[in-house]
Formats: C-alpha cells, sequence, structure tokens
C-alpha cells in the first residue's frame, strides 16, 4: 500500500512525497501535502495515513478535525456513498448531521482535553455511515470506522440520536491504537467500559455538565416510548436502566459479588462492563466538578500508556490507582477518589484487604449509595 | 437436514439485549419453516464446525448461536455477524425476524 501510486498522482510515488513534505521548503512541503492529501481522498482510505510517520503527521496536523459521512442506503457495503464532508453545510438528513457533529464532538473532547489528535491521535480521518441495512437495531466500530443502524422503530430508534454512543463508538478506536483490549471477558468488559465512559464523558462535555449535573446514562433517547426503560445503560445505578416485558431486565451487575460469568456476549463484555462504569462513576463523582478534568484524565492515561490486551479489572484498579498518584499526588484527594470508586464495586488495590467480602447473591443489586455506602460496608453497619 | 427444532439466540450489539427463540419447525408457518430447511441446506449445516469466529474483532458487533435439533441429535454452531459466511446470513436474519416475532407476541 506504501508504494500505491494514484494515476493521477503517479509521478511521485508516496514515499518520495512524504519525504518532500518532511524534508522540502515551505512551497514544496505544502505541494507535496496537497497531492498526499488528493491521492489519499482518491484512494478513500485512511488506514494507509496511518502507516505513515512523520510526513504524514505533518499532514494530518494541517487537515485537522476530518469527518466524512456515507450513507449505505440500506444495504451492507460499506462505506457507501459520501453524503457530507468536513466543512460541508448541514444535509436534510438528521441522521447524517447526528453522525457528523457527534464525530466532531468526540474530536474536540480528545483534542481539547487530552490533546488527542483524532482516533489514532495522528489526524486519522473520521469516517461514519448511517442507514446501514433495514431496520438494523445496533452500531458498531468495524476496525476502520463506525456504521450505524435506523433501529427497528419497535424497539429502537436511530442509533445516531444518542451523542454518547457516537463517543462510545470512536472510543472503540482510540481503545484499538492504544492499549488493545480484546474483546472478550474482563479486557473485553474494560473495552466496552472505557466506551461507556468516554461516550459519557462526550456528552457531559458538550452539555458543559459536572459530575453532579450528569444522567450517567448510556443510549438515552435510544429505546422507543413503547419500551419500559430510560437507556440501555446506567453507570450511576447498573441493572436499573430498562425493565421491559421485551427486552428482559437490564442485566448489569454494579458491583464483583455480582459478576456475571457466561460464554454470551463475548464473556459478558456489555454486562460485566458496570461495575467498572460505576468504579468511574463513584471516581468522578468523588472528585467532584466536570468528570472529564481529572476522573477522565486519569482513565484516559490509563488507557493510552498502561493497560494492555489482556488487562483485567484488577489490574485496571491497580493501574488507575498509580496514575492517579502521578497525575495528582501520592495520598492526593484524587487518587483517594479512586480507591473509593474501586473499593465500592469491590475492588482493592492489590496488597490490601477487599473492602466487601466476595458473597454471591442470586440477583444483581445495583449501588448507588457512593462511599458512604462502601464505608458502611466496611465497618459492618450496612 | 431433518431439523425438528431449532434454538436461537443473538447477544452482544452495542445494547447487548439478548435476543433468543426456542421454536419447534412444525409450529412454524409452512413457507418459513421450508425457507429454514432451504437455508441450512445451503450453508450444509451439518458439516459445519462447532465455532465459526474469525480473527476480526468487531466492537459492538452481534454474536449468535444457532441449535438444530433433529431425531436423534442436536448441533449447536457460533458464529458473529462478520464471521458468519455470506451463504448463512439469509439464514441469521430469518431467525432473528423470528425470534423478534416471537417477542413481540409476548409482548
Amino acid at each position: 500500500m506504501h508504494n500505491h501510486r494514484h494515476p493521477i498522482n503517479c509521478i511521485l510515488p508516496p514515499h518520495v512525497l512524504h519525504e518532500i513534505a518532511k524534508n522540502g521548503s515551505e512551497e514544496q512541503k505544502n505541494k507535496a501535502i496537497d497531492t498526499l492529501k488528493t491521492s489519499e481522498q482518491m484512494r478513500g482510505h485512511r488506514r494507509a495515513l496511518t502507516d505513515f510517520s512523520g510526513a504524514v503527521m505533518r499532514f494530518t496536523a494541517v487537515a485537522g478535525k476530518e469527518r466524512i459521512v456515507y450513507d449505505a442506503k440500506h444495504a451492507s457495503s460499506l462505506p457507501g456513498t459520501i453524503v457530507r464532508k468536513e466543512g460541508d453545510p448541514a444535509s436534510s438528513d438528521v441522521a447524517v448531521n447526528e453522525a457528523y457533529d457527534g464525530a466532531g464532538a468526540t474530536y474536540d473532547l480528545y483534542k481539547n482535553i487530552y490533546n488527542r489528535d483524532s482516533i489514532d491521535n495522528k489526524g486519522m480521518r473520521i469516517d461514519s455511515t448511517v442507514h446501514y441495512q433495514n431496520g438494523y437495531d445496533n452500531a458498531f466500530w468495524d476496525g476502520q470506522q463506525m456504521v450505524y443502524g435506523d433501529g427497528d422503530g419497535n424497539l429502537f430508534n436511530r442509533f445516531t440520536i444518542a451523542i454518547d454512543v457516537i463517543g462510545h463508538e470512536l472510543t472503540h478506536g482510540v481503545t484499538q491504537f492504544e492499549a488493545g483490549l480484546n474483546y472478550s471477558q474482563q479486557s473485553g468488559a474494560l473495552n466496552e467500559s472505557m466506551s461507556d465512559v468516554f461516550g459519557s464523558l462526550v456528552k457531559q462535555y458538550s452539555m458543559k455538565q459536572t459530575a453532579a449535573d450528569a444522567d450517567w446514562l448510556i443510549g438515552q433517547g435510544l429505546l422507543t416510548p413503547g419500551v419500559k426503560g430510560i437507556a440501555l445503560r446506567s453507570m450511576k445505578a447498573p441493572g436499573t436502566a430498562y425493565d421491559d416485558p421485551v427486552l428482559g431486565k437490564d442485566p448489569q451487575p454494579a458491583t464483583m459479588t455480582d459478576y456475571v460469568n457466561t460464554t454470551s456476549d463475548n464473556g459478558g463484555v456489555h454486562i460485566n462492563s458496570g461495575i467498572t462504569n460505576h468504579a468511574f462513576y463513584v471516581v468522578a463523582t468523588e472528585i467532584g466538578g466536570y468528570a472529564w478534568e481529572k476522573a477522565g484524565q486519569i482513565w484516559y492515561v490509563t488507557l493510552r500508556d498502561k493497560l494492555t490486551a489482556t488487562s483485567n479489572f484488577q489490574e485496571c484498579a491497580d493501574l488507575t490507582y498509580q496514575t492517579a498518584a502521578e497525575l495528582f499526588g501520592s495520598g492526593s484527594l484524587e487518587q483517594q477518589a479512586v480507591k473509593a470508586g474501586w473499593a465500592e464495586v469491590g475492588i482493592a488495590m492489590s496488597g490490601t484487604t477487599p473492602p466487601i467480602p466476595p458473597t454471591p447473591t442470586p440477583t444483581p443489586q445495583p449501588s448507588g449509595n457512593g462511599c458512604l455506602g462502601s464505608l458502611l460496608k466496611l465497618i459492618g453497619a450496612a | 437436514m431433518d431439523a425438528k427444532r431449532i434454538k436461537f439466540e443473538r447477544t452482544g450489539g452495542f445494547a447487548g439485549i439478548r435476543f433468543a427463540a426456542d421454536f419447534e419447525l412444525n409450529d412454524l408457518p409452512n413457507n418459513e419453516a421450508h425457507q429454514i430447511l432451504a437455508f441450512l441446506d445451503d450453508v450444509d449445516f451439518e458439516k459445519l464446525p462447532a465455532q465459526i469466529t474469525g480473527n476480526q474483532q468487531v466492537a459492538d458487533g452481534f454474536s449468535y448461536s444457532i441449535t438444530v435439533v433433529t431425531e436423534h441429535h442436536e448441533q449447536t454452531v457460533v458464529t458473529s455477524e462478520t464471521s458468519a459466511p455470506n451463504k448463512m446470513k439469509p439464514l441469521l436474519e430469518l431467525l432473528t425476524q423470528i425470534a423478534r416475532e416471537q417477542l413481540r407476541n409476548k409482548k
């Protein structure tokens, strides 16, 4: 792919253009960058860009935020037809605009708060496809782009309706480029949880909500009015988002006591993520203020620099604790909040006594008591 | 394939909601039952491995489990949205549709 020559731009191969972009005069650099950009757009593949270093980083730094929304026109072929590019005016199609704006809001959170330039931190173009298949009740990240269905209209609305869904999908991309958490069992649940955490932060950041003001719901608005539920997941009170005759009950546990061992859903990646989601919620509310500022920073640095493909909940707890010390100081209020958050879900820092005895109970018992509840459990008063 | 009963489960997806159906082919309208049998033949279901899961991990993609029960035998195949062979997709779509109808009737 490095040596692929587009017919229009075949005079100089890409690697030569990259060298010029890196080392040429200002005029030469700009021309080389323009040519690379055109060539890349013609190919329509941004993955090629991520293979290059130096020159491309310069190119993408020039490009900045770059989004493309495609329309699959209810078929399965990806990416589909381009319907809105960066800088284009709004479309008459609400799903197109939601995908575009949601991708923009996600880019902004990562760039403005964590100084991350897009999914790969190299300015990767953000591609989204809407109207995938007919009545498709899902959204997913396919390793290269985001894909949204319109929902069946009976249980689910269109999947672009909730901005946190968009932040969730894009964060799967970030995770893919950083920790690369395996998508099964606890590492998979962590992968899911990271997507929920930053999906929720995208929503909070776009609405300028503090941790206390936020609803901490994932997928609010996604369920049709006929469904008994407010969202698909609740980070504040896992297990309480819906309870419907057709969909069943929200199966998420809030603590390790209720951890679900299952072979379904890649080992319950969308189920047990409730535990780590809740830990983040407690940490953020303990610290107070805007969740993206401190709690989000601790989680982001842990995801970017410390977690690995096989990390489990315990490692994540230990690493966020370590990161909090590095960012805010050992014994800082922030580090204490991290400890309290994990204690709330039944995970003690390595080398300390677990705060909640691991006694299995038959049904999930969402906990919304915050650290006070944890403290009471510790002293045997609850 | 002399299928009598089908047990179908779809898990995962962004919502993480389980969709399942368990039915006797005799209880389905004739055209649906025939279609399922034809789709099972199309994919040569009896010769499929128990797991069809590729290397590609798709976050929030659906996972599927199909169990076909015959008079003397029960066979389960687990696959995912992106690993399932193209030939199997009409079967997955039909089973999803039946599961959805069953859930709706339950409501």
